[in-house]
């Protein structure tokens, strides 16, 4: 009996506790967005600078002194852009008009209006499309319709050991050479880049491919281009690389942050990585990478001029929205205002794509090398299929350049799944 | 007896005290190393995290070295900065009402199918495990439409009432085994005594299955605190409101993007983990207390 | 006990007990629905929903997330002859299997360890809970992070320099193994430290005076009696493994053919929209589970109900 009473006792306290708490904070907080607050606008974006401290919430700010009528708060979402997608597609499904502006990865457009999620930005095309960079733009469209505003891009750059290294190479073949040779030298490896099995890897087989002269589509993505006798050259290449030693060790399991690990930690000579990683290098790797290192264009297989592949993220309007014509307003003051972008660069080294603002930041030494490089950057095709493909390539490529599958067989594969999506 | 056969047992007794003796020590020795091989293979990772966390800026992606710093508490301070214990409050509110629910409605499930005629036992099992068995993704998106047009999305309720569900059948089966495996007789007495099924129940059986009842209450407690995919659907983002620890802590960022903040990450890890197994502890004190004070024959 | 049985059995029926016509309200076959009621009822409206409403847009065809019409068995097809959908079952099954067993012999001794009396054993208790109340998805990053070449700390640890642990095929598993065992066998321990505890010490007693050894004991007291609880934790354990997400989601994106059921259910249900496909995924991947679950159920269920079949 007094063991049933302790026993009761227990379960009791544990009880009350728990009711005290969640009585405590029961949210009471949350019907403030429900009432239809005339001009509200709820941006939905992800990653760190949608944090409180980022640089979108400074636009934000920015955006509500000039527009105290059409006030926008930001819903951050998380980092990953997979679990952004999820968020906004969940939210999306259900026609709720919780979100007026969405942050969107260059890669969903074609997806997401092909829902039928987003509204049209054709009677807004001419503001946007003379200010902001051809690729940035294109990767805004799909079916030549404009469905997003640019907001900031993305471009890969060639990370080098300038104590290692004399000249940045031209060519992937020069550029194993050194990695080779340098890396048995000191000990090192020689090239990180994006390998693990994620999008990331896309688009490092992608530059590969791209600048040994490949295309995906033509002009207006009506028809597929895909080369695979170029495709099984370039995984085969980058199969040879992983043997030879050219990939510095770990490379098929990296993402951005490993390649920087190695990379600033004095483990790779050279790496290929976003510009975020510039500063980041400068102010937390090892002392002697810290100091000797610089930024190159990504070499080519021709040696002539030089390919990145797009990344980056729009802003798109919620076919949802209650708030269309001031959300558009935003989208195209984002894309377009040049304080806007600029404070994208100054404030937090994120790429912008108004170009005037790149001629504004010739000093600066990482803005100055995208405004070389950008021109030539290609964006993924945003195709409503754009994933499906893109599992498919990892699904074919990634066992073909760790040697358990045959690259000519992953080339048919991957060849498939673009003709499937035009089809489509 | 004879004096000389009491000797003789007495020396026997003697020398197999000195054999139990240096037996002892044999073993302790062996206990004492499995005990260091426990402590390493369950301790060696935490402490990579308490290390880890403890390294300022991204040093951790500098040096695989667990001992070369810069260290400092500066993670932790970045950790509360972003409504941590806001975080924390959900959890444990959402976990503990997981629990209550879980421990009562499963009881009294579990009792009746040990212990009361019900036909059909083995196929009210099947069913029962059936409701756990659905790839958990899968359960999202018809959940998420409910949910939405029930209002229960970003509240309490919204991930509790399917907490419970789904940890309901490992509840029954738990609880389930644990009455069965006590002896009949005591509920009998109990019932000759003038008590009631349901006094039988409260008064002699659940006391009993302590050990099983609080081995449950932990497991639904770490589980629905460890739960993620439901948490991150629906209710992914307001700490203010019902963001549980996991999704806070998958969605914290570097100071740019593409930065992982491991630093953050690991330090995050370890103010979680310590109060978990404070929380384990106090349970799992109960399952021992049961043996000790609930002698089985009442 | 049998006897207790003979002779209560024809008295309980009737919900009359010598000292109780107060009893007469309920019987007990009532009150055995009604305990049972409100979990079933609880589990239905969350549980049952979806299984149907995944059954139902199974039998659909959709492009992307558009709706194209009746589709009959036309998913099911399309998911039985994909070779993923067979190569995720094999690692799936390798996966558990290995694991489990693992998860059990480790999982076995923590629980006779922690039902021993020593110094230092509320310690070891909260020891051994360490792995097991870190959240998966953040467990499964750590390893990621501790496994990779770069930096590279379980390089550094074992002295082995940059060995490839999640790139190279071989070890790649082993790696997933290793982490999934470590969170979980507390798990198992828990549950049969529970089970332990409810073994009277008197039987050990008596077996001591009848002569048997340590390792007797263990095995013609410990182990049968134990067999509940064994089999409720290799029963939940075995169908949570079938299940597995978090863990190679993170630290492998299913390369080196180690993705599971759940990733590639997953992926078509998410990340490639196809709610069809992805719908008769999840229902052949629950059919799965739930056959495989039976044959433990049935073990389980002859357990739970001796003596009691006839009620």
């Amino acid at each position: 009996m007094r063991r049933s009473k302790q026993l009761g006792k227990w379960v009791i306290a544990v009880a009350a506790g728990t009711l005290v708490l969640a009585a405590a904070c029961t949210p009471s907080g949350d019907d403030d967005d429900e009432g239809s607050g005339g001009g509200e606008l709820v941006w939905a974006i992800g990653g760190a600078e949608a944090q409180p401290a980022g640089v979108d919430q400074k636009i934000a700010d920015l955006w509500n002194e000039q527009n105290p009528d059409n006030p926008i708060t930001i819903e951050v979402l998380p980092d990953e852009a997979d679990q952004q997608r999820e968020q906004q597609v969940n939210v999306l499904q259900s026609g709720s008009d919780e979100f007026d502006v969405l942050g969107t990865d260059v890669i969903w457009t074609g997806e997401y209006s092909q829902n039928g999620w987003l509204e049209s930005l054709e009677d807004v095309r001419d503001q946007i499309e003379p200010e902001v960079l051809e690729g940035a733009f294109n990767s805004a469209q799909w079916d030549g319709e404009l469905w997003a505003a640019p907001f900031n891009t993305n471009a890969g750059f060639l990370y080098y050991r300038t104590d290692l290294v004399d000249q940045p190479p031209e060519t992937w073949d020069e550029l194993c050479q050194i990695a080779e040779q340098v890396g048995q030298q000191e000990d090192i490896g020689g090239l990180i880049g994006q390998g693990f099995k994620y999008e990331g890897f896309v688009v490092n087989w992608l530059e590969y491919y791209w600048s040994a002269g490949g295309e995906l589509y033509n002009e207006d993505n009506s028809e597929v281009l895909f080369d695979t006798d170029l495709a099984t050259q370039t995984t085969e290449f980058m199969q040879n690389a992983m043997d030879d030693g050219c990939f510095a060790p770990g490379f098929n399991t990296a993402t951005e942050e490993e390649g920087r690990a190695a990379f600033q930690s004095g483990k790779a000579v050279f790496m290929r990585n976003w510009p975020y990683a510039y500063q980041l290098i400068q102010d937390e790797g090892v002392p002697q990478v810290a100091k000797n290192f610089d930024i190159a264009p990504l070499p080519t297989f021709t040696g002539e001029g030089t390919i990145s592949a797009l990344g980056g993220f729009n802003n798109a309007v919620s076919a949802y929205s209650s708030n269309k014509d001031a959300a558009k307003e935003f989208v195209v003051w984002a894309a377009t205002d040049p304080e806007v972008q600029k404070m994208l660069a100054t404030v937090a080294s994120v790429p912008p794509v108004l170009t005037s603002v790149y001629d504004e930041l010739q000093n600066e030494p990482d803005m100055a090398l995208l405004s070389e490089v950008l021109p030539d950057a290609k964006p993924r095709p945003p195709a409503p299929t754009w994933n499906t493909i893109s599992v498919e390539m990892q699904d074919a490529l990634f066992p073909a350049y760790n040697g358990d599958a045959d690259p000519a067989e992953a080339s048919d594969t991957v060849a498939d799944a673009f003709n499937e999506s035009v089809e489509e | 007896m004879s004096a000389a056969a009491a000797e003789t047992r007495q020396t026997g007794r003697r020398r197999s005290r000195g054999a139990v003796e240096s037996a002892t020590r044999g073993r302790a020795w062996a206990k004492t190393a499995l005990l260091a091989v426990i402590f390493l293979w369950c301790l060696a990772p935490f402490f990579w995290l308490i290390m880890t966390s403890l390294k300022v800026e991204d040093s951790a992606l500098n040096s695989p070295d667990l001992f070369q710093g810069p260290f400092g508490f500066k993670n932790y301070g970045n950790v509360f900065e972003q409504n941590f214990d806001l975080n924390l409050r959900n959890s444990l509110a959402v976990a503990g009402m997981t629990t209550i629910l879980c421990v009562v409605i499963g009881s009294l499930a579990g009792y009746a199918i040990a212990r009361l005629p019900l036909r059909g036992k083995i196929l009210l099992l099947t069913g029962i495990l059936a409701v756990s068995l659905f790839p958990p993704v899968a359960l999202v998106p018809p959940l998420y439409e409910l949910w939405l047009k029930l209002g229960l999305l970003n509240t309490y309720e919204g991930l509790y009432i399917p907490y419970t569900s789904f940890t309901l059948p490992l509840t029954i089966f738990i609880l389930t085994t644990f009455f069965a495996a006590i002896p009949k007789e005591l509920e009998e007495a109990a019932k000759v005594d003038g008590a009631t099924p349901f006094k039988a129940f409260f008064r002699v059986i659940l006391p009993l299955a302590a050990p099983g009842v609080f081995a449950a209450a932990i497991i639904i407690f770490v589980s629905a605190w460890n739960e993620f995919l439901l948490a991150n659907t629906f209710a992914p983002r307001d700490p203010e409101v019902a963001q549980t620890v996991p999704v806070a802590i998958s969605q914290f960022t570097g100071a740019v993007d593409f930065q992982r903040p491991i630093g953050n990450i690991t330090a995050a890890c370890v103010v979680v983990t310590i109060p978990m197994i404070i929380v384990a502890l106090a349970f799992q004190k109960r399952i021992i207390a049961g043996l000790t004070a609930g002698s089985l024959k009442g | 006990m049998a006897g207790a049985k003979v002779a209560t059995e024809p008295r309980t029926p009737s919900g009359t007990g010598p000292g109780g016509p107060r009893t007469k309200g309920m019987s007990e076959k009532g009150l055995g629905r009604l305990f049972v009621a409100p979990a079933i009822l609880l589990m239905i409206g969350v549980a049952l929903f979806p299984v149907i409403y995944a059954f139902v847009i199974s039998l659909r065809a959709y492009t992307g997330r558009l709706y194209e019409g009746y589709a009959g068995l036309e998913n099911y097809r399309e998911a039985l002859t994909d070779d993923k959908f067979w190569a995720s079952l094999e690692f799936t099954l390798v996966f558990t299997v290995t694991s489990v067993a693992a998860e059990f012999v480790i999982g076995l001794g923590f629980a006779l360890l922690m039902n021993q009396a020593f110094r230092g054993r509320g310690i070891t208790r909260a020891a051994i809970l360490v792995p097991w109340v870190i959240p998966t998805v953040i467990a499964a990053q750590m390893w990621y992070f501790m496994f990779n070449v770069n930096p590279g700390s379980v390089n550094a640890l074992l002295g082995l320099g940059d060995f490839n642990w999640l790139g190279e095929a071989g070890w790649v598993k082993a790696v997933l193994i290793f982490a999934d065992v470590w969170k979980t066998a507390p798990f198992v321990a828990l549950l049969l430290l529970a089970g332990l505890q409810t073994i009277p010490t008197d039987i050990y007693e008596s077996a001591r005076v009848d002569g048997a050894n340590t390792w007797q004991r263990f095995w013609h007291i410990t182990l049968p009696l134990l067999r509940p609880a064994i089999l409720v934790a290799l029963l939940f354990r075995t169908v949570e493994a079938l299940r597995v997400y978090d863990l190679p989601q993170v630290m492998t994106r299913g390369s080196f053919d180690t993705e599971s059921l759940s990733m590639v259910v997953q992926q078509y249900v998410v990340q490639t929209p196809d709610p069809g496909l992805g719908s008769a995924l999840s229902t052949l991947t629950f059919g799965i589970i739930l056959g495989i679950g039976v044959i433990f159920v049935s073990l389980l269920g002859r357990e739970l109900t001796i003596g009691r079949t006839d009620g």
